[in-house]
């Protein structure tokens, strides 16, 4: 029987893969971009990039443009690893040997 | 999205993935606007310096070209109006951003280098300049574009032989092709994927 490596629960869920997914390809982006391309709602993404945060997988700056609050996020260097690990436990779990 | 925590099969996570990477690779096309401006600065340029040298007695007929001055600061000015106004960076964008720059840089050292012989520049400067349209095209997937490049070469190639006199014209015959049509292609696509 195969036996299938677990998949990063950090990663496994639907927003925050997303987010990652979208922060993978670009050096840093803002939290209303990343908003409107994933069409989360602005409470259920804060949550879930603060957990993406706090696993070390993207870090965090807080700004201002124009006396307005700007949040930008980019990918870490581990949560790049992490992404191309999960991206190769899924490509077994979908075509296991 | 939905969820957070709901349950995703395996299809439904590389669906998110390719979703999402394709999203960025978007903003890269609204570069249309360097294409575009460019392309009917140096086209106008172009032909004014034909028309002035042939219909006129005007000796310094390339003083036209001065206005590539203004042209650098007016696209500086957009790069760091819109680079400021960006709610994302992707690497694409930044490569093809600094191509663009290096070329600017390699550009001017030729003018310094050829400044007593300003006249002679237009088939070296179309041999650089099909270098970073080429690479362009290939960075956004946009045949167009690369054809533009390529386009720039020959070119090259045919005003060096057939002599000074047509530099004006084939440089105005490839900002149409390597700049214009593919400019307004890419805005094009641009405003139809806005609606």
């Amino acid at each position: 029987m195969t036996r299938f490596k677990e998949l990063d629960p950090i990663l496994h869920s639907q927003l925050r893969l997303a987010v990652i997914s979208l922060l993978v390809g670009t050096e840093m982006a803002e939290f209303t971009y990343i908003r409107e391309q994933t069409g989360a709602t602005a409470g259920n993404l804060s949550i879930q990039i603060t957990k993406l945060k706090d696993a070390g997988y993207i870090e965090v700056t807080k700004k201002f443009r124009n006396n307005y609050p700007l949040t930008i996020c980019s990918i870490t260097k581990l949560g790049r690893e992490k992404f191309t690990e999960y991206v190769k436990d899924l490509r077994d779990y979908l075509s296991p040997e | 999205m939905e969820n957070e925590e709901k349950m995703m099969t395996g299809e439904e996570s590389l669906k998110i993935i390719t979703e999402m990477i394709n999203k960025t690779k978007f903003d890269i096309r609204q570069g249309s606007f360097y294409l575009l401006f460019w392309g009917w600065l140096i086209f106008v340029c172009s032909m004014s310096e034909y028309l002035l040298r042939v219909f006129t007695d005007i000796t310094h007929y390339y003083y036209v070209w001065f206005l590539i001055i203004p042209g650098v600061f007016v696209s500086m000015t957009y790069g760091f109006v819109t680079g400021r106004k960006a709610r994302v960076r992707t690497y694409t964008g930044t490569l093809y951003m600094w191509i663009w720059i290096g070329f600017l840089f390699t550009a001017t050292v030729l003018f310094i280098i050829q400044s007593k012989r300003m006249d002679l520049v237009a088939p070296y400067i179309l041999l650089m300049a099909g270098f970073p349209t080429f690479i362009s095209g290939f960075l956004i997937k946009f045949r167009p574009l690369i054809a533009g490049g390529i386009c720039f070469w020959i070119i090259a190639i045919v005003i060096h032989f057939a002599g000074p006199l047509f530099y004006p014209l084939g440089t105005a015959l490839s900002m149409l092709i390597g700049y214009l049509f593919p400019g307004y292609m890419l805005k094009n696509r641009v405003d139809h994927d806005k609606v």
